[in-house]
C-alpha cells in the first residue's frame, strides 16, 4: 500500500504508456508546455521525444479524425482534452467514425484511441468548461467510456485501455479530484477487461449508492458520517457506464432494497435512468422504497458561487437522501452547503 | 493476345466501373440492393487514373461515392456486388452497403458518409506513416462540397505544418446534392489550399483517363522521391443524380447541355469501337459477380452484435 495522488496516477499512466509502446503518442493542446495538462505530461517530451508528445492545432475534430486514422496505421494514440466541453467539437470523428470503423466495414479495423477528457468544477468554471458528457457518449454503440474515481482506478483501467484494447476509450478525468491522495495498491491492479467495470467500494447493508467519478468519495463521506448512526451503506464505483456490472448493483440490492445513485451529471437521460431501466428490468421488485438520484440541477452550469452551490448536490443533500430512504430521523443533517470548498482543503488521503 | 496499349488497359478498366454501375442500375428497380447507391458514371477515369500508379501498399481513404475508387484501387468485385446485396461474402459482411466499402488488402482502406470526414483519417494516415517509417503513399478523395467542412481546413492546416506524405484529391463535379458551388463557395479551392503553403496541382480533362493517369504517376512518383502533402483538383462530371440511378439533369438544377457537352469528349460514350472489343466479356463478369452475391448468404443474429469493440 503507498499513496498516490489522482494527479500523480494520471502522470505514471502516460509514462508508462510510452514507455510501454513506441507507438502511442500523446497529442493535445499544451500537452508539451509548462504546465504539461495540469502536470500529467510534465517531463515526457523530454524523456521519450517531441514526436512522442505533440502540441496540436486548436482542432479538435480534425485532430480526433487525424488520431483514429493514426490509429488505423498503425500508431496508438492518446487524445487529450482539457475540458471535456471541447470534445464536443470532435464528436463526428469520435461516433460516426471511431465508433464505427470496426463495425461498418465488417471488422477489418480496429482504432486504438484513448482520449482523456478533464471535467471542470466549481470556481465560476461555467456553462463550457464543467459538462459532465457520459450518458451521451455511452448511448453509441462501440465507444467505452470511463469514468476513474481513483488513482488505483487509473492504473488499472488506463493500462488496459491503452495497450490492450482495440477500439476507442474515453476517459472522463474529473479536475477536483487531481489533487487528492489515494492509497493504491500496485500489485493488486485488476486486469483485463475486469480492469473497466464496477466495483464494490465499501459494503454495506441499509441501502446502495451508485456513484460516479468524485460522487463515489462524496458516497464514502456520507457513508462515514452515517456510520456513526449505525447506517450501513454498500457503495458501488460505476466506473465504466459503458461496461455496468449489472448484478453486482442488482444482488446489493436485493441485499439493501434501497438505492440511491448519485452522478457527475444531469439526472435525466443519464447514469440515473440507465439505473432505473436497469431496476425495472432486472430488479423488478426488489425496492422496499422508490429509488432517489443526485445529479446536477436541471440548468446550464452557473457561474456565481451562491448558484453554483445549489447547482451542485453537496452532502447534505446526499445525506438526507440516505436518511430518507433508510427512514430514519435521528440523523443530524450536517449543515456543508459547498462541495467544492471541500475538494479545496481536504488532500486524503482516501 | 496482343498486349493492350496504356490506352486501352486504362480504357477497359474504366468501361468496367461504367458498365457494373449500369449493371446496378438495371436492377435496381427490383429492389435486391437495399442500400442507397451514390453512382459515379462519368466520374470513372478519374478514378482509374489516380489509382494507375499506386500499388497495393499505398492507403486510400475514399467517399460514400466510392464504387470506382473501391474497382480502381482493386477491391474484389465479387465482393463490392455482395456488399451491395447486403450478403456475408460482401466486403464488409454486409453491414456497409454501397456507402461503406473497404478492402484493406488492396489498400482501400475505407469510405465516410459523412462529407470530408475520411479527409482527417488519411492525414493521420500520412502521420503514421511518418512516424513509423512505412514507405507507401497516402491519398484522400473528396468532392469539392468537402472543401466547404471546418476539418477540410484542419486537415491541411496540419498535413502542411508536419509536412505528411499525402496526396489531396479533390474531384470536382461542381455540384454538392442539388447545389452548384457558385451558390456555395465564396473562394477558389486551390488558392485557399495555397495559402496553406501546400503545393497545387488541377486537372481540367477529367475524363481523360490517360492524361489523369500520366499526370498522377508523376505526382506520385513526386512524392515517393520527396514526401509532402501535394493537392490536385481535378475537373469531372456527374451524369447521374446525387444518389440513385436517374440523370442529374431532371430535376432542373443543371442543364442538359452541360452533361452532354462532357460527354461528348468521354471516350466511354464515344470510343465505339473500344466498347465493343471489350464489352462482352466484362458483362460476363459482371454477371457473375451478380450470381456470386445473389448465392451468398444473408447474414444473421451473429453478425449482428459482432465486431463493435
Amino acid at each position: 500500500m503507498k499513496t498516490l495522488s489522482y494527479v500523480d496516477a494520471l502522470a505514471k499512466a502516460m509514462h508508462d504508456a510510452l514507455e510501454s509502446n513506441n507507438n502511442t503518442v500523446i497529442f493535445g493542446q499544451g500537452v508539451d508546455d509548462f504546465k504539461g495538462t495540469f502536470g500529467t505530461t510534465l517531463g515526457l517530451p523530454e524523456k521519450f521525444g517531441a514526436h512522442r508528445v505533440q502540441d496540436t492545432p486548436l482542432c479538435e475534430e480534425g485532430m480526433t479524425g487525424i488520431c483514429v486514422g493514426a490509429a488505423l496505421n498503425g500508431l496508438k494514440p492518446i487524445h487529450v482534452h482539457i475540458r471535456a466541453d471541447f470534445l464536443f467539437l470532435a464528436l463526428n470523428q469520435v461516433l460516426n467514425m471511431a465508433a464505427k470503423y470496426k463495425y461498418m466495414f465488417g471488422g477489418h479495423h480496429d482504432v486504438p484511441i484513448f482520449i482523456r477528457a478533464v471535467i471542470g468544477r466549481s470556481w465560476g468554471q461555467g456553462a463550457q468548461h464543467s459538462q459532465s458528457p457520459q450518458a451521451m457518449l455511452s448511448h453509441f454503440p462501440g465507444l467505452k467510456v470511463i469514468m476513474p474515481a481513483t488513482s488505483q482506478s487509473i492504473l488499472e483501467s488506463y493500462r488496459y485501455a491503452i495497450n490492450e484494447f482495440s477500439g476507442p476509450v474515453v476517459s472522463l478525468e474529473h479536475r477536483l479530484l487531481y489533487g487528492v491522495n489515494f492509497e493504491v495498491e500496485e500489485n493488486n491492479l485488476r486486469t483485463g477487461a475486469s480492469a473497466l467495470t464496477s466495483y464494490i467500494v465499501r459494503e454495506g447493508a441499509d441501502v446502495t449508492i451508485v456513484a460516479t467519478s468524485i460522487m463515489v468519495l462524496e458516497a464514502v463521506r456520507a457513508a462515514k458520517y452515517l456510520a456513526n448512526y449505525g447506517i450501513s451503506c454498500e457503495i458501488i464505483d460505476l466506473h465504466s457506464p459503458t461496461d455496468i456490472d449489472e448484478s453486482l448493483i442488482i444482488e446489493s440490492v436485493r441485499k439493501t432494497g434501497r438505492l440511491l445513485v448519485a452522478d457527475t451529471s444531469w439526472i435525466s437521460f443519464g447514469v440515473s435512468a440507465e439505473i432505473a431501466r436497469l431496476m425495472c428490468q432486472q430488479g423488478f421488485g426488489l425496492l422496499q422504497k422508490p429509488m432517489e438520484a443526485i445529479g446536477m440541477a436541471p440548468s446550464p452550469c452557473p457561474t456565481a458561487k451562491s448558484l453554483e452551490d445549489l447547482y451542485y448536490p453537496n452532502q447534505e443533500v446526499m445525506i438526507t437522501k440516505i436518511v430518507e430512504l433508510v427512514e430514519r430521523n435521528d440523523v443530524v443533517i450536517p449543515d456543508e452547503k459547498s462541495m467544492a470548498d471541500v475538494y479545496k482543503k481536504f488532500k486524503g488521503p482516501f | 493476345m496482343k498486349e493492350l496499349s496504356k490506352y486501352q488497359s486504362l480504357f477497359k478498366k474504366a468501361l468496367r466501373i461504367r458498365l457494373v454501375e449500369e449493371d446496378i442500375i438495371s436492377r435496381y428497380h427490383t429492389d435486391k440492393i437495399q442500400s442507397p447507391v451514390h453512382l459515379s458514371i462519368g466520374q470513372e477515369a478519374v478514378a482509374v487514373g489516380v489509382c494507375h500508379a499506386l500499388t497495393t501498399d499505398d492507403l486510400l481513404f475514399s467517399t460514400y461515392r466510392s464504387h470506382a475508387f473501391y474497382l480502381a484501387k482493386g477491391g474484389d468485385l465479387n465482393a463490392m456486388m455482395a456488399e451491395l446485396y447486403g450478403r456475408v461474402d460482401g466486403c464488409c459482411k454486409g453491414k456497409g452497403g454501397s456507402m461503406h466499402l473497404a478492402a484493406p488488402d488492396v489498400g482501400f482502406v475505407g469510405t465516410s458518409a459523412v462529407v470530408a470526414s475520411s479527409i482527417s483519417n488519411a492525414v493521420g494516415s500520412a502521420l503514421a506513416a511518418k512516424l513509423l517509417n512505412k514507405e507507401h503513399v497516402n491519398v484522400v478523395v473528396f468532392g469539392d462540397g468537402a472543401t466547404e467542412e471546418g476539418s477540410y481546413h484542419e486537415s491541411l492546416n496540419y498535413a502542411s505544418l508536419h509536412k505528411l506524405p499525402l496526396i489531396f484529391v479533390c474531384e470536382n463535379n461542381q455540384y454538392a446534392v442539388h447545389s452548384s458551388l457558385e451558390d456555395r463557395q465564396s473562394y477558389n479551392i486551390l488558392e485557399h489550399v495555397s495559402s496553406y503553403g501546400i503545393e497545387t496541382h488541377k486537372l481540367l480533362n477529367g475524363y481523360d483517363v490517360v492524361a489523369v493517369a500520366d499526370y498522377m504517376e508523376e505526382l506520385i512518383n513526386s512524392v515517393r522521391e520527396k514526401p509532402r502533402p501535394v493537392f490536385i483538383e481535378i475537373h469531372t462530371c456527374r451524369y447521374k443524380e446525387h444518389v440513385g440511378p436517374g440523370e442529374d439533369f431532371v430535376g432542373g438544377y443543371r442543364a442538359e447541355q452541360a452533361v452532354n457537352d462532357w460527354k461528348a469528349k468521354d471516350p466511354l460514350e464515344t470510343d465505339q469501337k473500344s466498347i465493343q472489343q471489350f464489352k462482352k466479356g466484362l458483362l460476363a463478369e459482371i454477371e457473375e459477380s451478380v450470381l456470386f452475391a445473389e448465392s451468398s448468404p444473408y447474414p444473421d443474429q451473429q453478425h449482428l452484435l459482432e465486431d463493435i469493440f
